[in-house]
């Protein structure tokens, strides 16, 4: 009787709480309530019900199949026993103890599909956003319609998939769309009422400092801002990643660096100010977009004590930036095989190597296009101090084509291939940039899923194979595995109902929750009254 | 298709035929809605259709005639459904079809049914194409009689009582449905229904009025957003969630009829549900985007 009452009672005074900065700031703990779980970009949970040693009696808890899914890139939000999760124009309230649908809000009419990464909370209210560039708030108890603000015209090219990121009653959203020329901008709107407070392009206008880099194709940029970035309150800074400058493959038309594409940028919460960018990939030839988690970690660098942002960047190399004055660190090898740069010099620019850009015949370089790591959730563990990074070694074809561009007709000025390679789970070190140990993978690089770890000491990931699997966060062992049965394009979660602990994913069309084997205790059918 | 409809869909067999006076209502209602209110209110309202026909309402009006002439004998006069053809209003809610893939229909019949090819020319099929979706298309992409202004003032009053329990966009009720996109995404004909005859149906099931006594005494009273044999999610009458196991439930007590008033039939004037449903009918959560359509048909004449 006793665990009744104090079960019901948890739930009911959650039920009458909101979601604050206070509560969004302190990170994960029962409730994972951003898409990375912390402000930080950590992906990293308290929790430690679920340890190395009792990981090998998971068993899964319910499954729930999102109606039409196919391809789910969803990452699960949780507050107070409610797991959110999102489909293409569409976002689904579902019992996380039961796995029971509690609500489902659909905009069918939207003008676009494609994929979208997940839902964002604050105060009562859930946000998301449709491929068409709607904000949507929907009452998080019954999925009702508070606002839809329209923040982009997707005829002009833009469209959205990134969860939203909401900081201080501000919505953080971004544009997708750059590989068919729009110029990306990242967005502020109103957590009330979805009125837009600041809004700054990723590409300067004509004119503009910065416009010096860019030929006549500036108004066409591209410098999507696709995924979201993270936040730190101290700083009142978001860190939020750009894409590749348009055309994709043709940089001919484009001579000059092309900021800010392929760049991490500083913005001010308030103001949407830029106050200082880093870009990775300067005038870049391979669609390496710089869209990969900044996750800021205050460590030790060479010596000193430094707020830093570590960045993983597809175009091969791990970078530690300072994430207050955005001064370059270092910069180490993220994977073995990089064939376009030697390196990078002193100042963080690379130091590119002669015929690796895309040619009429294609050219074979390394990393592929789909880069050496690209948007899948990173996870750091304070308790293990690591950063776990799932990482590509592939190389592929680059094809240039010398066609006019075209803006907003699906044309990036060339193409790519990718060929064989292998996903390799690597645990990177972030006082020196080097590897602990990884985690190699079979499959044929298909997957876009990515890791969550927690205070227990596992490190979730989905694998290259369907799986899900628990490794021991301090050493890279294999604890336990499962069988999704699909290609994996989301990231894991986990969070806690009832002092039990669970550990969710969406596969391609449903979503699992997993958690402790526990005997189940039979259930008197209930006494039910219909008058 | 939502797990409401597809519920009704299902349990569709298990509900008693309609008596014959639902079937007159029905049929004054489709007559009021095909001819003189049609023509009334042309140009008002566009729909998202790029077809010209679709929202015109001289083509509605004709496709009217070819329907009661050609069609109704197995669809019924309200599209409602006979013996021979389905329902083409509830169809469209688990199953719709595009404006295209009716004209295809018209032209091409259904091979292996009772629905036969038809020698129309285009313009006849698109006239009857127009009437269809004015009866099964989202009430927002249709023209609609009546007066939203005077509506709003029905929907928010103390007399019709909407907003105790219905939501548009975040203002009123949590108990019943939001109703911030029913014109965006119901016939108008299906919104009428509701009012005026709510518990003719298991329409809204998910939306069960529901009184639990929980094991440890608490007494909650709400609309079971759902429930299995092993849990229940309950909004209270507050429009807050909980997520109780059925473990923890001594009692559940569900109410076998809709929470909604079945007065509303008698409780407004003709005008006031006819003005009523025109305010339902404006909203659509995509209202923005024919505003937009209409500016730019404007200014292109």
């Amino acid at each position: 009787m006793t665990r009744i009452t104090l079960l019901y009672f948890t739930l009911v005074l959650g039920a009458l709480a909101q979601v604050s900065h206070k509560d969004v700031a302190k990170g994960a703990d029962e409730d994972w309530l951003t898409y990375a779980g912390t402000y930080s970009g950590w992906r990293y949970s308290p929790l430690k019900q679920i340890t190395a040693d009792n990981a090998r009696n998971i068993v899964p808890k319910w499954v729930y199949h999102v109606p039409g899914a196919r391809g789910l890139r969803s990452s699960p939000i949780i507050y107070r026993g409610v797991l959110y999760i999102t489909n293409t124009n569409s976002v689904y309230a579902i019992d996380a103890r039961s796995g029971r649908l509690v609500w489902q809000y659909a905009d069918p009419r939207a003008k676009k599909g494609g994929v979208n990464r997940g839902a964002a909370i604050w105060a009562d209210k859930v946000y998301f956003t449709t491929s068409d560039n709607y904000l949507v708030a929907l009452d998080r108890h019954t999925g009702a319609l508070i606002f839809n603000k329209k923040f982009a015209d997707v005829g002009q090219g833009t469209t959205s998939t990134s969860a939203p990121l909401v900081a201080k009653g501000k919505v953080i959203v971004g544009s997708a769309g750059g590989d068919s020329g729009v110029r990306g901008f990242i967005m502020a709107l109103s957590a009330d009422d979805g009125k837009q407070l600041w809004k700054t392009y990723t590409v300067p206008a004509r004119g503009e400092k910065g416009s010096e880099t860019w030929g006549d194709l500036i108004d066409w940029g591209g410098g999507a801002a696709w995924l979201s970035g993270t936040y730190d309150p101290e700083l009142n800074t978001l860190y939020w990643t750009t894409g590749n400058p348009w055309p994709d493959y043709n940089a001919d038309v484009r001579k000059g660096d092309n900021l800010y594409t392929c760049s991490l940028l500083a913005l001010d919460l308030d103001s949407g100010m830029m106050k200082w960018y880093f870009q990775f990939t300067p005038h870049d030839t391979h669609d390496w977009d710089a869209q990969s988690w900044p996750v800021l970690v205050d460590t030790e660098i060479r010596g000193q004590k430094r707020k830093a942002v570590l960045h993983a960047n597809r175009n091969g190399f791990f970078y530690a930036l300072d994430r207050v004055t955005g001064e370059f660190l270092r910069a180490t090898q993220l994977i073995d095989k990089i064939t376009w740069a030697k390196g990078v010099d002193d100042k963080g620019r690379p130091i590119p190597l002669p015929n690796s850009d895309p040619t009429p015949e294609g050219n074979w370089v390394c990393p592929s296009v789909k880069g050496a790591t690209n948007w899948m959730g990173q996870s750091y563990n304070p308790g293990t101090a690591l950063l776990y990074v799932l990482t590509l070694e592939q190389c592929g074809m680059y094809y240039r084509s010398s066609q006019e561009p075209q803006p907003m007709k699906n044309f990036s000025g060339g193409g790519a291939t990718e060929e064989g390679g292998q996903v390799i789970l690597r645990a990177l070190d972030p006082k020196t940039g080097k590897r602990v140990w990884e985690y190699p993978m079979t499959g044929l690089g298909r997957m876009w899923t990515g890791t969550v770890s927690t205070a227990g000491g596992v490190l979730f990931s989905g694998d290259d194979d369907g799986h899900l699997v628990a490794l021991d966060a301090k050493n890279g062992k294999n604890l336990w595995h499962f069988n999704m049965g699909e290609t994996l394009g989301a990231s894991p979660i986990t969070y806690s109902v009832d002092g039990k602990q669970y550990v969710a994913i969406a596969s391609s069309t449903a979503v699992f929750s997993f958690g402790l084997f526990e005997p189940v205790i039979g259930v008197e059918p209930p006494v039910i009254q219909i008058k | 298709m939502s797990v409401a409809d597809f519920l009704w869909e299902n349990n569709r067999a298990k509900i008693s035929p309609r008596p014959e006076y639902t079937r007159s209502s029905m049929r004054t209602f489709a007559a009021a809605l095909l001819t003189a209110s049609l023509l009334a209110q042309h140009g008002r309202y566009l729909s998202d259709s790029k077809h010209p026909s679709i929202g015109n309402p001289e083509a509605i009006a004709a496709g009217t005639k070819l329907f009661m002439g050609s069609c109704a004998g197995c669809h019924g006069p309200d599209g409602g459904g006979g013996a021979r053809g389905p329902n083409l209003v509830r169809r469209s809610l688990w199953h719709p079809l595009s404006d295209d893939a009716i004209f295809q229909v018209i032209r091409k019949g259904v091979p292996g049914t009772d629905m036969p090819p038809t020698k129309l020319s285009d313009e006849q099929t698109w006239n009857l194409v127009a009437f269809i979706h004015a009866l099964t298309g989202p009430a927002s992409t249709n023209p609609v009689p009546g007066d939203p202004a005077s509506g709003r003032a029905v929907y928010w009053g103390a007399k019709a009582g909407c907003s105790n329990c219905h939501a548009i966009r975040g203002q009123g009720g949590r108990m019943g449905p939001d109703l911030s996109n029913v014109g965006g995404s119901r016939p108008l004909a299906v919104i009428r229904e509701a009012i005026v005859e709510p518990a003719k149906d298991l329409y809204y099931l998910g939306n069960e009025a529901a009184t639990v006594t929980l094991k440890n005494g608490q007494i909650l009273q709400g609309v079971a957003k759902n429930r299995s044999n092993y849990s229940l999610q309950l909004v209270d009458t507050k429009g807050i969630l909980h997520l109780i196991q059925m473990n923890d439930v001594k009692h559940l007590t569900l109410s076998a009829s809709t929470s909604m008033p079945t007065d509303y039939a008698t409780r407004l004037s003709k005008d006031e549900l006819r003005d009523l449903l025109a305010y339902l009918a404006a909203q659509d959560i995509r209202a923005d985007e024919r505003e937009g359509m209409r500016e730019r048909k404007a200014s292109k004449q």
